[in-house]
């Protein structure tokens, strides 16, 4: 056995003995370790909603472009949320909190993913969805580190104008791009606000990929559940205010350092220590692929056969969709009939899709799908042999 | 008869509690006396047929072994064979299948000695139980009893409104389930203890002549 199939099999046997534990707490009903998949997705619904109320009083400027009501730029605006708008700060905390817990929350659902073996075969496209989905999720929220603009803001944008510029042939692309212009200014912000919102929902679109090939995804825990994830936010949202630092100053002294954020900002810090631009990249997008490519087939680390699709006996199968609405993979979909056939559906199996798990078989009362592996004439016969002998 | 009579077959999922070091080639478990196991890969392969055919040729009582409810690697499998035992998800069993000689188990790996203790028990209770017989008349009555509470314990009630709808039938074919999926009849089960059904992923369930006034169901108290 390999080194990484033992860590893999201790790593189940810690999620299994630690669910056993949770169960015995919460029930298996409200075992937040059941829903580890509809946590960020929660945490997700709650920055929407926190955001939008955000939006609304938020002006993404570097300078004085709407002067009124004494609300020059971004930073000012962020005050004015914070200190004027009843409940401002509360809502701009939620916001902050809920990203870092909807980072944490991700990692936990992909360690679980990953230890339970539940991450590769017909589940590659969840897996390497997962994290685009979760690149995306760190970018947006270094996004939202740069709407402040204070002082971090202004340092993040140096760094990260730095890393983009750093990109052999397309770099100085990506700077104006990033900057929409040359320099930092009014555009900018625009740009960071359009990248922190349009990514968003872009999310969206990742999350129905991450979720097109599962039967009844789980996306929604509890109501019980959820008033635990936001008691736990609001506990640090009113322990920990979020302030904003000093507005940031373009021809000020450049900052030299900011407080950190490790849900966010640790690819800054890894950018800290790195050489160059170029080992950083290298770095930060091998990790990336990596990580995409862990579920292929030649990455298995893992020797097994393949998955054994199930197979649909087509003089049995009347079409009756039981089998179909059951597969909890989308393997099965119904077609029409042969003409000559007395049943208007047949089943038919997507193999790339099927796990092999067999409860179409459990889901058939016609006894007209079956795994090759193993019948369900082979089980009835396991069955009769046993009976049968002494 | 008696021979086969003492016979139990465990259908069970081979990610749940492993019984793989007690197994021996026929299959027979080796710790306890009569008490067998077919292995799937996943709870959710099982078929209701199957539980009536080895029932029909006369294995003594039926376990399904599946991994703890919420956590299938399969995503859904031991819900769904806990649906179809419940009667909720076609194709379920027969009305006439004796559900006292069913029972549901949801153990994750580790849980080996939990499989064994509660299996035990169940063999001997079904070995103790008279030689199956379609449609047995009903020795007991505490059916009624049973079947009330069952009215306002929730999603579960499924089952008890279908035997009150076949009033004829009303005591054999009452499938009363606690919280987490055990199958039985109304007459001989009770459920352990009170709160087992929703801290633990599975039946804690113990056989025994049901105390009057509160049926299994009533167990159901998690549900929404």
């Amino acid at each position: 056995m390999s080194a990484y199939e033992q860590l893999i099999k201790s790593g189940n046997k810690f999620f299994l003995v630690l669910e056993d534990l949770t169960n015995k707490i919460m029930t298996s009903k409200y075992n937040p370790l059941y829903y580890h998949g509809a946590l960020p997705q929660f945490y997700l619904w709650v920055l929407f909603l926190s955001g939008l109320l955000l939006f609304a009083y938020y002006i993404p400027t570097v300078d004085n472009a709407y002067l009124s009501k004494g609300i020059i730029n971004a930073w000012t605006s962020v005050e004015y949320i914070n200190d004027k708008i009843p409940f401002g700060a509360v809502v701009r905390g939620i916001h902050r909190y809920a990203g870092d817990a909807m980072v944490i929350t991700i990692l936990l659902h992909a360690i679980r993913v990953w230890f339970t073996d539940r991450y590769r075969q017909y589940r590659w496209l969840q897996w390497f969805s997962g994290i685009v989905l979760f690149v995306m999720v760190l970018f947006i929220g270094q996004t939202g580190y740069y709407l402040v603009w204070d002082e971090r803001s202004l340092a993040l944008t140096r760094m990260t104008v730095y890393a983009l510029e750093g990109v052999p042939l397309i770099g100085p692309g990506l700077k104006s791009w990033f900057l929409n212009g040359d320099t930092i200014s009014n555009y900018t912000m625009s740009n960071y606000l359009f990248i922190h919102i349009g990514l968003s929902f872009s999310l969206l679109f990742g999350l129905w990929i991450h979720y097109v090939r599962m039967t009844r995804p789980v996306m929604t825990p509890p109501p019980a559940i959820n008033y635990v994830l936001m008691a736990l936010v609001l506990v640090f949202v009113f322990m920990f205010p979020i302030t904003s630092g000093k507005m940031a100053t373009l021809n000020g002294t450049p900052p030299t350092g900011f407080e950190m954020d490790w849900f966010f900002l640790a690819p800054y810090a890894l950018m800290n220590v790195v050489p160059s631009v170029l080992v950083y990249w290298l770095i930060v997008v091998g990790i990336t692929v990596g990580l995409c490519l862990l579920p292929m087939p030649w990455a298995f680390l893992i020797k097994e056969p393949p998955v054994e699709a199930a197979e649909v006996v087509l003089t049995k199968c009347v079409g009756c969709n039981l089998c179909y609405l059951d597969c909890p993979y989308q393997a099965i979909e119904m077609v029409p009939a042969p003409a000559n056939s007395r049943f208007k559906l047949l089943a038919t199996v997507m193999p790339y899709r099927c796990s092999g798990c067999g409860v179409c078989v459990g889901a058939c009362a016609f006894d007209a799908i079956d795994l090759p592996d193993l019948p369900d004439a082979n089980v009835l016969a396991q069955v009769k042999q046993i009976m049968e002998a002494k | 008869m008696a021979n086969e009579n003492n016979k139990v077959i465990t259908l069970m999922c081979e990610r749940s509690a492993d019984v793989n070091d007690l197994l021996d080639a026929d299959g027979k478990i080796k710790s306890v006396d009569g008490l067998h196991a077919v292995k799937l890969p996943c709870s959710g392969m099982v078929q209701p047929i199957m539980i009536e055919t080895a029932l029909k040729q006369g294995a003594a009582g039926v376990i399904v072994c599946g991994c703890q409810i919420g956590d299938c690697y399969y995503r859904e499998g031991n819900k769904m064979i806990r649906e179809r035992l419940l009667g909720e998800r076609v194709p379920t069993l027969k009305k006439a299948t004796d559900r006292r000689r069913i029972l549901a188990l949801w153990l994750s790996r580790p849980q080996k000695e939990r499989f064994i203790a509660e299996a035990g028990e169940f063999v001997k209770f079904v070995q103790g139980l008279p030689a199956p017989e379609p449609a047995a008349a009903p020795a007991a009555k505490p059916a009624p009893a049973a079947a009330k509470p069952a009215a306002d314990a929730g999603p579960k009630t499924e089952a008890a409104k279908k035997a009150e709808a076949t009033p004829e039938k009303k005591e054999p074919a009452a499938v009363v389930v606690d919280a987490d999926g055990k199958v039985d009849s109304t007459k001989t089960v009770k459920p352990a203890s009170e709160d087992s059904n929703d801290k633990d992923p599975k039946i804690e369930v113990e056989v025994a002549p049901i105390p009057e006034g509160r049926g299994p169901l009533e167990e159901s108290s998690g549900d929404k």
